[in-house]
């Protein structure tokens, strides 16, 4: 494993594969990458995991065959969301997204969107279950302002509806 | 997959993985890795103190790719 102590304190930072990968989209594409000033508090977990209730939030661009394809293409993004039912096959889902490699993923979707393990965990009561769908958008989007205004609002509304406890969102 | 990325957008919670854009839930087949990051996912749930805290899933690119490979050659998927 590869590791720095760059920081001089601490444990020592594990790196990652592709260094600078902030910097160098950031040079690209000048105000296109998140960042925050500040973190928000933390939200503590109100009662065990054997009672909540799970979303899983995806930019994988993963979606169900025959719903209208990510626009992976488009100059300023796509900013739009697909419900993927929990219920779903995996055979029954497809990628629409060109930023990530997705070799892997079409031979086993669970690299990258685990909906069978995370069935399992619910089937096994060690989590409470999961949403009735869960949410996938692409991570290209230029205009971080807009994806948080509408974007991400609208998915956390919507998994609120759902009645979700906890999510676990993972940046493809 | 990207910690600096990461670093920038501070998340209250974040695992970080030292792996391949594409694999944030390890390799084809391994069922084991895959749910051990959703474990370690949701054990920081429990456990965090503080916000923007990022824990590290110690299991370097090169060992969760070698442990795939084995598992494929043990499904006949691979010679």
């Amino acid at each position: 494993m590869t590791e720095t102590s760059d920081r001089g304190e601490g444990p020592p930072r594990v790196a990652q594969l592709r260094p600078g990968l902030w910097d160098t989209v950031n040079e690209r594409y000048p105000g296109s990458m998140i960042d925050k000033a500040d973190f928000v508090p933390l939200a503590p977990l109100r009662k065990p995991l054997s009672e909540c209730r799970l979303a899983f939030v995806s930019t994988s661009g993963t979606q169900p065959r025959g719903s209208l394809p990510f626009d992976t293409v488009h100059p300023v993004g796509d900013y739009s969301f697909r419900r993927v039912p929990t219920t779903s096959r995996t055979d029954e889902l497809e990628i629409h997204q060109l930023k990530y490699p997705t070799a892997s993923a079409n031979r086993d979707l669970n690299v990258i969107f685990p909906i069978d393990r995370l069935r399992e965990l619910a089937d096994e009561g060690v989590i409470g279950g999961l949403t009735e769908n869960f949410y996938t958008f692409i991570g290209y989007n230029m205009d971080p302002e807009r994806l948080e205004r509408t974007l991400a609002e609208d998915i956390a509304t919507a998994i609120s509806e759902e009645g979700a406890d906890i999510a676990l969102a993972a940046p493809a | 997959m990207a910690l600096d990325v990461t670093e920038h957008a501070k998340p209250p919670r974040a695992v970080f993985l030292p792996w391949m854009m594409g694999h944030h839930f390890g390799v084809p087949f391994h069922r084991d890795l895959q749910r051990r990051v959703i474990m370690e996912c949701l054990g920081f749930l429990e456990s965090a103190e503080r916000s923007g805290e990022v824990r590290t899933l110690p299991i370097p690119w090169v060992q969760a790719r070698r442990e795939g490979i084995e598992i494929e050659r043990r499904l006949g998927l691979r010679p």
